[in-house]
């Protein structure tokens, strides 16, 4: 494998390579333009790997993988070479704090991506002043991780290139103020990020429609697989809409069970957060109702852009696939660290950290904004309706509604 | 008001079902044997994995795809025959030890065998729809789940009462010696009523596929619920079992009405209240 | 002094190891004094779980609840209030021990699996309490920003904790003094009863032993060193997430001792070295490591029923047959 990257490389990029032994080791001096790297670049990712949600760490992976690929095909970052290796983050903060200072400390990994739970993120944001690495955060949605850990404690070391809660909780209700809509009610996960998306909801589309009332909520415990008592508890009080965040394989159990119980004939509109997850769309497949409202943080036929339609050609050809989300990201993460390496022509953390504040990337999902403030990613993902089309093997999404993303995202200072 | 909690029981019994599957065998196989099977739970998921396999194979027929589940029984005897054997003399602790490793390693081969990303086919023809009860639309599979959980109770009871095999199971749950003693071939019945009790198991999760998403891990989610339904039952009795896991399955339902903020912890709850009050269970003897 | 005594040797390789511990920081990278305070705090853990399992005969399952207990109380006192760092960690470990009380009054009578299963339920409404109450606990995003506090020593100033090595030796030190006087309650008469408690219940209540107040004597003092390792983790990671109270966690110190070997003294010290060296070891191998780690524990079960120290006695035992008088 590495044999023949190295192969490929030679044919296509024999000008860096030969640049990169023409410098040699040296070190500083040169403009940053023409600075050359002279060891492999280490990456250190986490995701979960194991149990009901270990489908994420696979899809991370190949995101990651296909950019280290492409870009060591083309010569590396600055000549150097990319090395990335993944564990498995288990959900457990403490497993994931061994991870991230195993892959710093003995691997000698020069940046971290990854992390698919809020409190592991959390955790691991933490510690990165300590151990001075920029971690990029490719799916840890809780907004705590930019407005609290980065913004008021001042942590620099850690970005997220993926949408925070906001795209759940606020321009959800954003969308839903169109819709002939009157009572609300929600089945959402009863942890941080299921309560905390009803209550952006809640307080969003209150500001918009003060007509609005929420009738119902009920909340599954992690691991839920019999959604059927809160379906019922819900629909006892005949809402005319469930918004709801569950994801993975809970959101797919709870979308079956809802069908057959006559959820979708019996309320006007159904809007869940990550239901177009590609794990979601493939997992319901002809199941999917028709219309449901649903989101994610990358949908692959936006924006319809030559980037994003060669990622996803790309993509298809290296794992016979469409990108999930988490794809997308870690994807984008990788090309984000190649960026500021490349713009502060070095991979000492604070250069890097420096390069990515405030800097434009174009990526697959659009022009991505790091803002300087928050090290929050800011780009747009589309809400949009479920319909079956015959060219997928998948259900797709139409009728997508985008909402810049200036108007969404909350602002520093979060008051 | 009363039609809306009747509904809601309802539903919560419907769901007891999939617990009382997993339980029925936890609970034959502890009566008997006297071992916990931690792994009870992966026969759960691998019931499930097999159902879905068969499925694929046989273009997508739900019934036909049942056929698949005495693979359950093969890589039963198997555990049974070269390892569980061995720990019935042992401590408590190395028969959880035992059976956990299993829990373990089934979960990284289902995860080698059949990926890691969770798995849900459809749910077969003609059962995909809701009839009305108490004038709001209920899922016919649940009906049918409910079904198939009494009709599973009754056959048991028939099983343990009124066969010959059954008579042999109670007499070795009894003594074990005493069984031995009158000709009983103990160990071959060990092993049929572990076989059994996995294919119980492997049932609920064949039936739990066309309305679930079937996951590596699966077994752990349910396999501690189906512990506190054998504790409050009794350990051992299959009459407890049958009614703490339609117990359980109403505190879940009402739980989540009335106590949502408590509901994760209720089950819990009810298995410390009953060992504390009577840790024999709810509906077994008192040994001793 | 005589080199072929087994004394000498012990006391040897006790001072080899002493000497490693105190060497770590200045000669491995920054990973590895990290590892080895979660296995001191995993030992402390394991060493009160098997003052039950091996020397009293009782097997928790819900160890994760004082373990909880005190990370989440070493947490909200460091974050909370402006205590150093001794009286929040032992105030941690406290907290642990008061629980260890009530929840033990309620299971000591209990015996085997109604033992275990009770200990369980325990430990589970915990771990729903750490979940549910999130104002106080943070909910599953953990309780985040734990300060580690400087450790004030009378008279002498304080030191400053924030740096890794300076934290490791204060782990290092109240572990080996919690080990030293663990070491010395087993050999102690109180030990002793325990133990024949553990062989024979009738005959030690007939010797006028009041059996259920030993055992909960036990029971505190196990849930109080399961609290005091919690209460270390918690300014070790600077967070404390519901995870610790889970059922998951109960079952590291029983793998740990297990792998060790619960009926020698220093088992589920060298069972927690193995059980996080050998996850070590996998992971950088393979993301398969359950299955290698359940085929290790089925060896354990059919072959190695003594754990690794165990068969090391054991081992020695005929080595010294065989190179003896006979």
């Amino acid at each position: 494998m590495r044999r023949r990257d190295f192969l490929k490389a030679g044919l296509v990029g024999t000008a860096s390579l030969l640049g990169a032994g023409a410098l040699g080791p040296g070190e500083g001096g040169a403009a940053p333009a023409a600075k050359r790297l002279t060891k492999p670049i280490r990456i250190g990712g986490q995701a979960v790997m194991s149990g009901p949600l270990g489908g994420y760490g696979q899809f991370m992976r190949m995101g990651a993988q296909l950019a280290v690929e492409e870009i060591n095909r083309a010569g590396g970052i600055l000549g150097a070479k990319i090395e990335i290796e993944f564990r498995d983050e288990e959900l457990k903060p403490d497993v994931a704090v061994r991870n991230a200072r195993y892959f710093v400390d003995v691997w000698k990994a020069d940046f971290l991506i990854g992390i698919d739970s809020s409190s592991v993120a959390l955790a691991v944001g933490a510690i990165m002043p300590q151990l001075d690495r920029v971690l990029v955060v490719t799916h840890a949605a809780t907004e705590k991780l930019n407005e609290q850990l980065v913004f008021k404690q001042g942590i620099r070391q850690v970005f997220r290139i993926s949408v925070p809660v906001y795209q759940d909780g606020i321009l959800s209700a954003m969308i839903a103020r169109d819709f002939p809509v009157r009572t609300w009610a929600t089945i959402s996960p009863d942890y941080e990020y299921g309560h905390t998306s009803w209550k952006m909801f809640r307080e969003t589309l209150k500001r918009f429609r003060p007509d609005v009332e929420f009738v119902a909520e009920s909340f599954a415990k992690f691991g839920t697989v019999d959604f059927g008592p809160h379906i019922s508890k819900v629909m006892a009080v005949r809402p005319e809409a469930i918004f709801s965040t569950e994801w993975g394989g809970e959101a797919v159990a709870l979308v079956k069970q809802a069908k057959l119980f006559g959820v979708f004939q019996n309320t006007k509109a159904w809007m869940c957060g990550m239901g177009a997850a590609m794990d979601v769309l493939e997992g319901l497949g002809k199941d999917y109702p028709e219309g449901a409202w649903v989101s994610c943080r990358y949908w692959f036929q936006y924006p319809n852009t030559a980037e994003n339609r060669r990622f996803v050609s790309r993509f298809r050809e290296r794992w016979q696939k469409y990108p999930h989300y988490v794809s997308e990201t870690s994807y984008s993460a990788v090309y984000a660290l190649k960026g500021a390496v490349e713009k502060s022509g070095s991979i000492e953390t604070a250069a890097v950290a420096k390069a990515l504040e405030g800097m434009t990337l174009t990526t697959p999902a659009g022009k991505r904004h790091i803002r300087a403030e928050d090290h929050q990613a800011v780009y747009e993902v589309p809400w949009g309706r479920i319909t079956h089309d015959r060219n997928y093997p998948f259900p797709i999404l139409t009728d997508l509604r985008v909402v810049p993303a200036d108007q969404y995202y909350r602002h520093p200072p979060f008051a | 008001m009363i039609e809306a909690l009747l509904f809601q029981g309802l539903v919560g019994l419907s769901e007891a079902m999939y617990l009382w599957m997993v339980a029925a065998g936890l609970s034959l196989i502890f009566g008997v044997l006297r071992v916990l099977n931690f792994a009870h739970g992966s026969f759960y998921m691998l019931g499930a994995y097999l159902t879905l396999t068969a499925l694929r194979a046989f273009g997508g027929n739900f019934w036909l795809a049942l056929a698949a589940l005495p693979g359950i029984c093969v890589i039963a005897w198997g555990m049974e025959r070269f390892f569980l054997r061995h720990v019935y003399h042992l401590e408590v602790a190395y028969q959880l030890l035992l059976t956990f490793a299993f829990v373990l390693i089934f979960d990284d081969l289902t995860r080698l065998v059949w990926g890691p990303v969770y798995q849900a086919p459809p749910t077969p023809r003609g059962l995909d729809r809701a009839v009305s009860v108490l004038g709001r639309p209920f899922p016919l599979y649940n009906l049918f789940i409910l079904g198939v959980g009494v009709a599973l109770g009754v056959g048991l009871w028939l099983l343990l009462e009124r066969t010959r095999w059954g008579r042999l199971i109670r007499a070795a749950a009894m003594d074990r010696e005493m069984a031995s003693a009158l000709g009983i071939r103990v160990p071959r019945l060990y092993t049929a009523v572990f076989v059994l009790g996995a294919l119980l198991a492997g049932l609920g999760g064949a039936l739990s596929l066309p309305i679930h998403a079937v996951s590596p891990g699966m077994g752990e989610l349910i396999i501690i619920e189906a512990f506190i339904v054998v504790v409050v039952g009794g350990l051992g009795s299959l009459t407890g079992a049958f009614l703490s896991a339609l117990l359980i399955g109403l505190l879940h339902a009402y739980g989540i009405v009335f106590l949502p903020v408590f509901e994760m912890a209720l089950a819990f709850i009810l298995m410390a209240v009953v060992l504390i009050l009577r840790p024999w269970g709810l509906f077994g003897v008192r040994e001793g | 002094m005589r080199l072929d005594s087994p004394r000498t040797w012990s006391r040897g390789l006790l001072g080899l190891l002493l000497a490693g511990l105190l060497l770590l920081p200045l000669v491995t990278p920054r990973f590895y004094p990290y590892l080895a305070m979660q296995v001191l705090i995993l030992s402390l853990m394991a060493l009160g779980f098997n003052l039950l399992f091996g020397y009293t005969g009782l097997l928790s399952f819900g160890h994760a609840a004082f373990y909880a207990a005190g990370a989440y109380g070493t947490g909200l006192l460091l974050k909370h209030t402006g205590v150093s760092l001794l009286p929040a960690v032992l105030g941690g470990a406290v907290a642990a021990t008061l629980l260890a009380v009530v929840i033990g009054c309620f299971c000591v009578r209990h015996l085997a699996i109604y033992f275990a299963m009770l200990t369980l339920a325990f430990g589970m409404m915990i771990h729903s309490v750490v979940w549910k109450w999130r104002d106080v606990t943070g909910g599953d995003d953990g309780l985040i920003g734990i300060p580690r506090a400087a450790l004030a020593l009378p008279g002498l100033g304080s030191v400053p904790m924030a740096d890794q090595t300076a934290y490791y030796y204060f782990v290092l030190a109240v572990s080996l003094a919690a080990i030293v006087a663990l070491r010395r309650v087993v050999r102690s008469p109180f030990g002793m009863v325990l133990q024949a408690i553990r062989e024979n219940e009738e005959r030690a209540a007939f010797a006028g032993f009041t059996v259920w107040r030993y055992r909960l004597g036990a029971f505190v003092l196990s849930g109080a060193y399961a609290g005091l390792a919690g209460a270390m983790l918690a300014p070790l990671e600077n967070t404390v997430a519901p995870g610790v109270a889970h059922w998951t966690k109960s079952a590291e110190p029983v793998l740990a001792t297990l792998l060790g070997g619960p009926y020698v003294f220093s088992g589920p010290i060298v069972g927690s070295v193995l059980f996080l060296l050998l996850k070590e070891a996998v992971v950088r191998v393979t993301q398969y490591w359950l299955l290698v780690f359940g085929v290790v524990l089925l060896a354990l079960v059919l072959g190695f029923r003594g754990g690794f120290v165990g068969a090391l006695v054991a081992w020695g035992r005929r080595l010294g047959r065989g190179l003896g008088p006979g």
